[in-house]
C-alpha cells in the first residue's frame, strides 16, 4: 500500500511558547521514520506552511522514540498572547504538518 | 533503594480538581505537585492583587485543598504547587484558614518567595541589568510604564529549603513548573544542586508529567478514539528511585492510557532544541530518551541527562498590549458567501465612518480556514449551506474595541438577507503581551517562610 501523507506515518503534537509553535511528530515504526527524515527536511516543512510560518523552521531529533521536532518560527502571528487568529496557542497546527504529502516510497521500501 | 512517587495534581489554572483527588485517594504518592501558573498568568493575578491585596493567586488551589488536604494529612503526602502566584503569602494565609475550617492543625506551610522583582526593577537596572527584549533586542523603555508584572522564572532550591525544613505544603510563586517535581527529588534523594545528570533526569520526567492528562491520553492524536474513559482522565505519576531509575504510570482507578504513544507525543510538547533543555535548575539533554513497556499503563524513562544550568536566569514580564473587539456573524444560502462579503463590507464602512483604529485585522471563515487561514480554502459556491464570518481586530483601546460589536449590530436589519448568530454583546479581551529577558542567577534569591495552622 502507498502511504500519501505524514498522517500515514506519524502522530504529532504542537504546542507555543512565545511567537515560535514546535511541532512534534513521532513515526509509528523504523521504516518510517527513516522516510520522514529523508523528506521532512526544514525546508520543505517551512514551504508546507506557507505564509503561516514567517520565520525559519530548525529541526530537531529524538531518535529512539522516532521523533522529528520542528521549531517554527514567527508562527503565530506575533504570540499566543497578541494573536488575533482562533488557534492562538498553535495546539492544530501539528494536524498541517500530518497532512502534508510524501513522495511515494522507493522501490527497497515499498516491497 | 529509596525511591518515591510524585503525583501530577493540576496542569494548568481552572484545571479539574479530580484527578489529583484520585492521585491522593487511590495513588500511594509522596508528593503531589501541581502547577497553576500559564505564561501570562502572573498579569492576571498581578491585576487581581492591585484591586484587592488578599487575591493575586490562582484561587482554584482552595477547592483543590479542602478537597485533599484531610486525606493528604492523613496519609503524609505533601503538596508541592506555584499556585501562589502573585501573592504566595495571601494564598498561604487562604490555605491555613482551609485547614481551620477543616479543623487541621499543625499543617506547615512553607512560603517562597524571590521570584517576583516588580518592585526591584530600578533597582536592578542601577546595576546594571538591562531587560533588553531577548527576542526583539529594545529596551524596555518602550513598555516599562505599561509593565503589569514582572517575575523570574525561579528554580528549586526555595522548595528543597522548605523541605528540608518540614513542611507539609509548599506555596511558590513563580518557580519553573518542573521546579515543583525538582524540589522534591533534591530533598528526598539529597541530589546536589549540581549533580547534572541526576537534574536531568529530573527535569526530563517531570516534563513529561507537567502538563497532567497531555501524558495519559489527552490529546493524544494516534488513535484518540480508543482512549479509554477520557472523562475521568488519570494524571501523571512520575515513580523514581534515588538512582534516577524513573517510570511513569497512572492509577487503576482512573480513565486514560499510558503508552509509548502517549507520553512521546508529551515529550514533544513545547520543547525546542531536546538537547538542550534550558530550566533554572539545569540544561536538561533529552535526546537519547528511551520510553519502554514495563507493564500496562506503566512506561520506563531512561536515556535523560543534563548539563550546567544557564548562568542566567529567564525573566518573564508582562505588558497591556491592547484589546481584541470581536464579532461572528452568519450567512445562509442561496449567494451565502457573496453576502458575507457584502456584510464585511457593510461592517468595514460603517467602522470607517465611527473613525475606528486597530493595529491588526483577521477574518476567518469558521469550519473552513479558521484553523490554517490561506492554506486552506473557502467555499464560494452558490449552493453552500452556511457561511460563518469571525472578524477580530486589536486594538490599543477598549474604546475602539468595543465599536467592532457596536457597528455589526446594524447587520441584523439594514444589511444583507439571510443573516443570523450575532448573539449578544461578548466580554472584550484584555491583552498582555510579554516580555522575556535575562537576568543573572546571583541577582536572585528565594526566601522561605513557614506558617503553621492553629
Amino acid at each position: 500500500m502507498s502511504t500519501h501523507r505524514v498522517a500515514d506515518l506519524a502522530h504529532g503534537r504542537s504546542g507555543d511558547k512565545g511567537d515560535v509553535c514546535n511541532v512534534g511528530v513521532i513515526a509509528y515504526d523504523d521504516a518510517g521514520f527513516a522516510r520522514l527524515r529523508a523528506q521532512l527536511t526544514p525546508e520543505r516543512v517551512k514551504e508546507h506552511f506557507g505564509n503561516m510560518v514567517l520565520g525559519t523552521v530548525e529541526r530537531y531529533e529524538m531518535p529512539h522514540i522516532r521523533a522529528l521536532n520542528f521549531v517554527m518560527n514567527g508562527a503565530l502571528d506575533g504570540g499566543g498572547t497578541l494573536s488575533l487568529r482562533s488557534d492562538h496557542l498553535g495546539k492544530v497546527m501539528y494536524a498541517w504538518l500530518l497532512r502534508m504529502p510524501l513522495d511515494p516510497p522507493d522501490e527497497i521500501a515499498s516491497c | 533503594m529509596k525511591s518515591l512517587r510524585l503525583g501530577a495534581g493540576m496542569a494548568f489554572w481552572g484545571d479539574s480538581i479530580r484527578a489529583a483527588v484520585d492521585l491522593v485517594e487511590h495513588g500511594d504518592i509522596d508528593y503531589l505537585c501541581c502547577d497553576h501558573l500559564a505564561e501570562l498568568t502572573m498579569s492576571i493575578l498581578s491585576k487581581q492583587m492591585a484591586r484587592d491585596p488578599a487575591r493575586g493567586y490562582t484561587a482554584d488551589v482552595l477547592p483543590l485543598m479542602r478537597q485533599v488536604l484531610p486525606t493528604c494529612q492523613r496519609k503524609g503526602i505533601k503538596i508541592v504547587t506555584n499556585a501562589g502566584g502573585a501573592n504566595p503569602r495571601g494564598c498561604a494565609q487562604a490555605v491555613a484558614g482551609v485547614c481551620r475550617e477543616l479543623a487541621l492543625t499543625g499543617v506547615k506551610i512553607a512560603v517562597v518567595t524571590g521570584d517576583n522583582i516588580r518592585d526591584r526593577i530600578d533597582d536592578l537596572m542601577t546595576r546594571g541589568i538591562d531587560f533588553t527584549n531577548l527576542d526583539t533586542g529594545e529596551e524596555l523603555a518602550t513598555v516599562r510604564d505599561k509593565l503589569t508584572h514582572a517575575c523570574v522564572y525561579t528554580g528549586a532550591d526555595g522548595i528543597v529549603a522548605a523541605l528540608d525544613q518540614g513542611a507539609d505544603i509548599v506555596i511558590c510563586g513563580r518557580v519553573t513548573d518542573v521546579a515543583l517535581y525538582i524540589g522534591p527529588m533534591r530533598a528526598e534523594f539529597g541530589w546536589a544542586s549540581d549533580d547534572w545528570h541526576h537534574l536531568g533526569i529530573a527535569a526530563g520526567i517531570a516534563h513529561a508529567a507537567e502538563c497532567g492528562g497531555q501524558a495519559t491520553g489527552g490529546l493524544y492524536s494516534a488513535r484518540w478514539e480508543k482512549v479509554p474513559g477520557m472523562e475521568e482522565l488519570g494524571y501523571p505519576i512520575l515513580e523514581v528511585a534515588e538512582d534516577g531509575t524513573a517510570f511513569i504510570t497512572k492509577t487503576a482507578t482512573s480513565g486514560g492510557e499510558v503508552t509509548v504513544g502517549t507520553v512521546s507525543e508529551q515529550m514533544v510538547y513545547e520543547i525546542h532544541n531536546p538537547g538542550n533543555y534550558l530550566t533554572a535548575d539545569v540544561t536538561g539533554d533529552f535526546t537519547e530518551i528511551r520510553l519502554d513497556e514495563a507493564g500496562p499503563d506503566r512506561i520506563r524513562i531512561s536515556g535523560l541527562t543534563g548539563r550546567a544550568a544557564p548562568r542566567t536566569l529567564k525573566v518573564n514580564m508582562g505588558y497591556q498590549a491592547g484589546f481584541i473587539g470581536e464579532v461572528q456573524f452568519t450567512y445562509t444560502w442561496p449567494d451565502a458567501y457573496k453576502k458575507s462579503q457584502r456584510g464585511l463590507e457593510f461592517l468595514r464602512e460603517r467602522l470607517r465612518r465611527a473613525d475606528f483604529k486597530c493595529e491588526a485585522e483577521r477574518v476567518e471563515y469558521l469550519g473552513q480556514n479558521s484553523m490554517w487561514g490561506d492554506l486552506a480554502g473557502v467555499a464560494d459556491s452558490e449552493d453552500v449551506l452556511e457561511v460563518v464570518v469571525r472578524y477580530a481586530t486589536r486594538c490599543a483601546t477598549a474604546e475602539e474595541a468595543r465599536k467592532v460589536f457596536t457597528e455589526s449590530v446594524p447587520l441584523y436589519n439594514n444589511g444583507p438577507a439571510g443573516v443570523a448568530g450575532i448573539g449578544t454583546r461578548p466580554p472584550l479581551k484584555e491583552l498582555y503581551a510579554i516580555w522575556p529577558s535575562l537576568i543573572p542567577r546571583e541577582m536572585i534569591e528565594q526566601q522561605v517562610e513557614m506558617v503553621v495552622s492553629g
